[in-house]
């Protein structure tokens, strides 16, 4: 996996010249219409070392450019996410120098009664310190299960995280800069760089109702797992709101603007990140003025042992266990099936560790007799709502897909 | 029979049987010659004259449309450096599309022609991309040959790379 990843660099980095070859001789590529402010971004690739810098070699990589990587199921077993297996969603190039004298973080905006900058030390040292083990859920995570397919990174189960984060309560500084009261959303900004190369560009600014910004857990994390942030999770500072698609939690962090009304920055609008108003049948073209932003994410669990694939010695009984979340809600029960779904077997949950955290549940299974089988967990959230069997709605961009997990064993 | 005619009868088997000697090691000869030449100098035989068979106009080479990839990179049909299906195009999608992007976001993606068009919009109006001319009409033909939905259904069946004992 490694060499073939590194092929592909390699093979990228020498069609990234042969492209910029042409286009000073044969304009195969129509040299004439390409940008002439765009770098080629592909020649960086000679200096990326092995693999995601920071990352485990057992992720599974979806995207290296930008990089985009998941967990398999099964190494999401720990209580919380070890920090070299958490999940890699990037919409752009993450910054590669860091001052951390000058790194700033800004909050301004027409709600803000103030601009005011803050070092990464007057943060530190003037404001409370919060730790909580918070889940982030990639909006698209399950994507690659829609049909018709929707476009983008085909995520399986694994962009999904619980770590426990540090630092201070964005409400805290909100409140230091002081809330005008027509305050209604907040959005951030970034030092991650677009992919075109483009420094004008912006890469993704999203954010949340005010509400939601102003909740204890809401965090300006510094820390997470009681060490700096990956850096490719957003070193040295980032937005953390867990619940929510793990998009409102802006990375490589330098500003917040507070606004007046919903946030416009790049991915709010048009389709990204949100879903039909209405529900619509499966491949269906939605006006962008017919879609509404996520917010909250809906009720999910995995197993995370065992792994898929096992296969059980005939009368012995194993533990099956995992993880259940429900964006701002609480699980309330967690299920899992051996018969496709006929009857089902309920588990031992914890609460959890604090709002917004995921809980472990687990249970003993015997399978009957010799055959195949398949392990299918299902959780129900606080109000009752539950995980599908089969797909939830098709929405255009292939978010939100909560279906049940399903893995297969067998009995010997 | 006199004893002359034996005589002569006996000296033209001896005649033929030398011929037939000298056929057969001449032939073995040949042989082993063939076969020294064959190991040890294969180019000898093999037809492998590009510069004549580049004239050949009655058989498409596949390659033609693909110059720049090598080869021996090919496996079943795959351009295994960058993971894409070798078809007439994949080299446009690779000078145009790998320019900004993972191909494998490229593989990893299906829609028919409407939908790949749509993406590309999508990154023109976007990300920047820029105004491809006439080689969309080649890509996408690429894409929608190559990366055409397939109908799963509202959930697949399983699959496990490696069963073992727990």
């Amino acid at each position: 996996m490694d060499k073939k990843n590194n092929s592909r660099r390699n093979f990228i980095s020498k069609s990234a010249l042969a492209a910029f070859a042409a286009l000073a001789g044969t304009k195969i590529v129509f040299g004439e219409n390409f940008p002439s402010e765009l770098e080629p971004i592909g020649l960086d690739e000679l200096e990326t070392p092995e693999g995601i810098p920071g990352k485990s070699d057992a992720l599974t990589i979806l995207n290296n450019k930008p990089w985009n990587a998941e967990t398999p199921p099964h190494l999401l077993d720990p209580e919380i996410t070890p920090a070299n297996l958490m999940f890699v969603r990037n919409n752009g190039i993450p910054p590669t120098e860091y001052d951390l004298e000058k790194w700033t973080l800004t909050i301004e905006g027409e709600a803000a009664q103030q601009k005011k900058t803050y070092t990464l030390k007057k943060l530190y040292d003037n404001f409370a310190h919060y730790t909580y083990d918070l889940t982030l859920e990639c909006g698209g995570n399950g994507r690659g299960e829609f049909n018709p397919p929707a476009k983008g990174n085909q995520w399986g189960l694994g962009g999904v995280a619980c770590t426990r984060w540090t630092g201070v309560r964005l409400k805290d500084v909100l409140n230091d800069v002081g809330l005008k009261s027509s305050a209604a959303y907040i959005g951030y900004y970034g030092a991650d760089t677009h992919l075109s190369g483009d420094s004008s560009k912006v890469v993704i600014s999203r954010g949340v109702p005010i509400q939601k910004a102003m909740e204890d857990e809401s965090l300006i994390a510094w820390a997470m797992n009681g060490e700096a942030i990956p850096k490719m999770n957003g070193y040295p500072l980032r937005l953390v709101m867990g619940g929510w698609p793990a998009s409102v939690s802006g990375k490589w962090l330098t500003k917040i603007v507070i606004r007046d009304k919903e946030h416009d920055g790049p991915k709010m609008g048009g389709q990204s990140y949100r879903i039909p108003k209405y529900p619509v049948p499966p491949g269906t073209k939605v006006p962008d003025e017919d879609m509404k932003i996520i917010e909250s994410m809906p009720v999910k669990s995995i197993i995370t042992y065992p792994k898929t694939g096992a296969i059980i010695g005939k009368g012995q009984s194993f533990e099956v266990r995992g993880h259940a979340w429900a964006g701002d809600l609480k699980v309330k029960a967690v299920m899992v099936s051996i018969d496709f779904g006929v009857t089902w077997q309920k588990c031992e949950l914890n609460p959890p560790k604090n709002r917004l955290a995921w809980q472990r549940w687990k249970t003993r299974i015997t399978l009957p007799e010799f055959g195949y089988y398949e392990l299918w967990a299902r959780a129900i959230d606080e109000n009752g709502k539950g995980q599908p069997m089969v797909l939830p709605g098709w929405n255009p961009k292939g978010y939100l897909n909560n279906a049940c997990h399903r893995l297969a064993v067998k009995q010997a | 029979m006199t004893d002359q005619d034996k005589e002569k009868v006996y000296e033209q088997a001896i005649k033929q049987a030398k011929n037939t000697i000298n056929v057969a090691s001449v032939l073995v000869l040949a042989g082993v010659v063939f076969m020294i030449q064959l190991t040890y100098f294969p180019q000898f035989f093999s037809s492998t004259d590009q510069n004549i068979s580049a004239f050949d106009t009655t058989a498409v080479d596949p390659m033609v449309m693909t110059m720049d990839l090598d080869p021996t990179e090919i496996e079943n049909g795959i351009h295994v450096p960058s993971g894409l299906i070798v078809d007439d195009g994949v080299d446009l999608v690779i000078r145009t599309c790998g320019v900004c992007h993972s191909l494998g976001l490229v593989t990893q993606n299906k829609a028919d022609r409407e939908g790949w068009k749509d993406i590309i919009v999508w990154m023109q109006e976007t990300q920047g991309l820029w105004d491809l001319g006439a080689t969309e009409d080649a890509i996408l033909t690429y894409l929608a040959n190559n990366y055409a939905p397939v109908d799963e259904g509202r959930r697949r069946n399983l699959e496990v790379l490696e069963w073992y004992d727990l």
